[in-house]
């Protein structure tokens, strides 16, 4: 009996013991710990941050290396920018930093740097109003850094990821999900690789920022893909941007911008593909647009009338909902779509191409007059997908005269697909489900077919009843 | 199997039998409809030609998606859409109209009617089997489509897929009962196949071509073209499969936009709460027009 009371107490007390220990380590701490460790540690130098939650908001002005082994959690407490980096030299790595404050116009972020080259590394950012904010930082990496923001209306967000003239920077595999851009302004010479946009405003946003490639990025669901504005001398490659349908709802739009190359992207079900607004606008630069997918867009490509000098080629343009248009309306004589008698595959091309060369004997240049119709009459537009715009365009196909005239000309159009080296996603949806449903469907319909065939009907009874009767 | 007798409503417990009565034979006639609509050509026809429309379709707005990098159900939703648009209408007026205008024509309605049974029970069966018929010959369609899907694309797009098979049943739906009710109205089954392809050709082109002169000619403001157009339940479909599949409307333009804008999640409801109405209203006319009328 002594015994096992003693055995109860025993373990009583250890239980209370490990929750107490427990609730020690889940306890919030001042961020002046930190500060203190940072204090005693000399430049250069590691600091492993003891796991736990802080609180506040910390400053750092050494060179140091800050490590929390992803047990550590900086939080501002909805109060001012949480972690602020004055001085080059420093790296934050496997931290989780949360609630920053979002008055707007102090814009407070989850990371602020002021001076660079600093690394950004392996955080994770939750309720910030920006995540992280270089401020002239130059040769700055931030990378695989995970950023979510506070849930707000988007007009009121701040970025994600922001460099305002901070040459020379590594943004890489970093994932953005619910801010507004993920921007750049006067910083050039960056590397922008395989990152994630998504619930977002802008995915990629350039500003006066010029030779850059960005390349195997991942921009969805946001309101634009990549918008390059006033930029100069970009590449875009071997990007996914899918479904980004906002209010401007572009996949890439071009802004006067110079010397861009678009080539290998996967620009699919997004508003618009690519829009073109006065790129190049300098009279001596080549805009090229060429091996990507624009497919499956509500427009393809749409471009201004001004737009001139684009070199658009190999690409395949895949059912679009309208292939290329003009804002505003006019014609794109002066771009060139196809490059040494090399023209782009158009799903919607319907000629013939007898030399087996792969390039369509006639070229594509698409007259509809329904499409003109909805450029004249923008509230007929939801009469598209009905069969009476077939109606309309099945009447204009036998009376080719009431077609207007093409907006632009493809003279060697290709008859098949060209391979386009696409960036894939890793994985796609279980086909299973899908499988699901047609078995569960034709089998609905076996069984009904089954049931009313069997032989006892009403027929039967009927004439067995009048037969009683 | 069930009972067709209607004993006299004398006691409670009688009451429940003829009310359990008035279903079973219903039912009943429903199955007899079905079983006659299986036998005959049209329900194979129209089987085999949705089906295989419907696999023609999945398989042209695949091809070439995948080394596209994009596969998914989306882009099959648009080339379905024009197909269940064109096909499920004429499928379901013509399989209504020919109904109760048949058996009068054929001599059998007099046959049927001589039994126990209720003019409301004969109807409600007729539409029920009918209406049993149409969704069986629409779900082989979507089931070599998903099929072809899951093959083809993986199982992107799912929920978009269920809701376009909701709605499309719905559709047919509610043009049956359009059918039923022109049927009820004619003496012979030709002169209601006659005016069941009149409102087919109403539904499907004349009514939109109309309403675009129409928002052409009076400079039709937005929400006037809105309300306008989802009076007409192939409009009310369309919108419905793709505010399922797109969560917004506005791919359907500034009149889409509005639409959106105003009814926001409401949307969906409002347009399913068009067909729903499309299905019982024509319904319980034919219904009062078949059992006011005396004689066959």
């Amino acid at each position: 009996m002594n015994t096992n009371h003693a055995i109860l107490v025993a373990l009583i007390a250890t239980l209370a013991l490990t929750r107490f220990a427990h609730a020690q380590t889940d306890a919030a701490r001042s961020v002046d710990e930190i500060a203190r460790l940072i204090e005693a540690a000399s430049e250069g130098e590691t600091v492993t941050i003891p796991a736990g939650r802080y609180e506040g908001n910390l400053r750092v002005s050494k060179p140091i290396v800050l490590d929390g082994h992803d047990a550590v959690i900086i939080d501002g407490l909805n109060n001012g920018t949480v972690v602020e980096l004055t001085v080059p030299g420093i790296t934050i790595r496997n931290l989780t930093i949360r609630g920053s404050g979002s008055t707007v116009d102090q814009e407070p972020a989850g990371i602020r740097a002021y001076d660079g080259p600093i690394i950004i590394e392996h955080n994770r950012f939750e309720e910030v109003y920006f995540g992280i904010d270089l401020r002239q930082s130059p040769d700055s990496i931030i990378r695989h850094n995970v950023v979510h923001g506070k849930d707000l209306e988007l007009g009121r967000r701040g970025d994600g990821i922001r460099l305002w003239w901070s040459h020379g920077c590594q943004i890489h595999d970093n994932f953005v999900d619910g801010l507004r851009d993920m921007v750049f302004w006067y910083s050039e010479d960056l590397r922008i690789d395989r990152n994630r946009v998504v619930n977002s405003r802008y995915g990629l946003h350039f500003m006066y920022s010029h030779n850059t490639v960005l390349s195997e990025n991942d921009l969805t669901e946001n309101s634009v893909g990549i918008y390059l504005m006033y930029s100069n001398s970009i590449t875009l490659r071997r990007n996914r941007i899918i479904n980004n349908r906002g209010s401007s709802g572009y996949g890439i739009g071009l802004k006067d911008c110079d010397d861009i190359t678009v080539e290998h992207n996967a620009i699919l079900a997004n508003r618009v593909g690519v829009y073109v607004d006065n790129s190049p606008s300098s009279f001596d630069s080549v805009g090229l647009i060429a091996h990507n997918s624009l497919s499956f867009n509500e427009i393809g490509l749409l471009a201004t009338p001004i737009t001139h000098n684009n070199v658009i080629t190999a690409n395949a343009f895949v059912e679009n909902e309208e292939q290329v248009a003009v804002h505003g309306g006019g014609q794109l004589n002066n771009n060139v779509f196809a490059k040494d008698g090399f023209g782009n595959f158009w799903s919607s091309y319907a000629g013939f191409d007898l030399a087996g060369d792969g390039i369509g004997d006639s070229p594509y240049a698409p007259r509809n007059v329904f499409r003109d119709l909805l450029s004249r009459e923008p509230n007929l537009r939801i009469f598209v997908h009905s069969p009476a715009q077939q109606a309309i365009e099945l009447t204009a196909r036998a009376f080719p005269d009431l077609n207007p005239e093409p907006m632009f000309e493809d003279p060697s159009p290709l008859t098949r697909p060209p391979t386009l080296d696409l960036f894939e996603p890793a994985t796609t949806p279980s086909r299973a489900p899908m499988l699901a449903v047609a078995c569960v469907l034709l089998l609905a319909s076996g069984m009904g077919i089954w049931i009313a065939a069997r032989q006892n009907s009403i027929s039967v009874d009927i004439v067995q009843r009048s037969a009683q009767t | 199997m069930t009972t067709l007798t209607t004993p006299k409503p004398t006691s409670a417990c009688a009451t429940r039998h003829a009310y359990r009565s008035f279903a079973g034979s219903t039912l009943a006639l429903a199955r007899r409809e079905f079983r006659d609509a299986l036998a005959s050509r049209w329900f194979l026809l129209y089987t085999i030609a949705f089906s295989v429309l419907a696999i023609a379709v999945s398989f042209m707005s695949l091809a070439g998606s995948g080394s596209q990098g994009f596969a998914g159900f989306g882009r099959t939703t648009a080339g379905l859409l024009n197909l269940i648009m064109l096909v499920v209408p004429l499928m379901a007026i013509i399989a209504g109209s020919g109904t109760i205008a048949g058996e009068r024509e054929r001599g059998t309605l007099l046959y049927l009617l001589a039994q126990p049974i209720s003019r409301a029970e004969l109807l409600l069966g007729k539409y029920i089997g009918l209406a049993v018929a149409l969704c069986c010959s629409m779900f082989v369609g979507f089931g070599l489509s998903a099929a072809v899907l899951a093959w083809r694309a993986g199982g992107a797009g799912l929920s978009s897929f269920f809701m376009l098979i909701v709605f499309t049943c719905g559709l047919s739906l509610s043009m049956l009962s359009i059918g039923v009710l022109l049927s009820v109205l004619s003496r012979r089954s030709g002169v209601a196949n006659g005016l069941g392809l009149f409102a087919w050709l109403l539904l499907v082109f004349v009514s939109d071509l109309g309403l675009m002169a129409g928002t052409v000619l009076f400079k039709l403001r937005v929400q006037e073209v809105f309300a306008i157009a989802i009076i007409n339940p192939l409009q009310a479909f369309k919108m419905g499969v793709i505010v399922n599949m797109n969560a917004s409307l506005d791919v359907l333009g500034p009149v889409g936009m509005y639409a959106s804008l105003t009814y926001g999640n409401a949307l969906p409801w409002l347009l399913a709460a068009v067909i729903i109405g499309w299905i019982f209203m024509p319904l319980a006319l034919a219904l009062v027009m078949f059992t006011k009328r005396g004689g066959v």
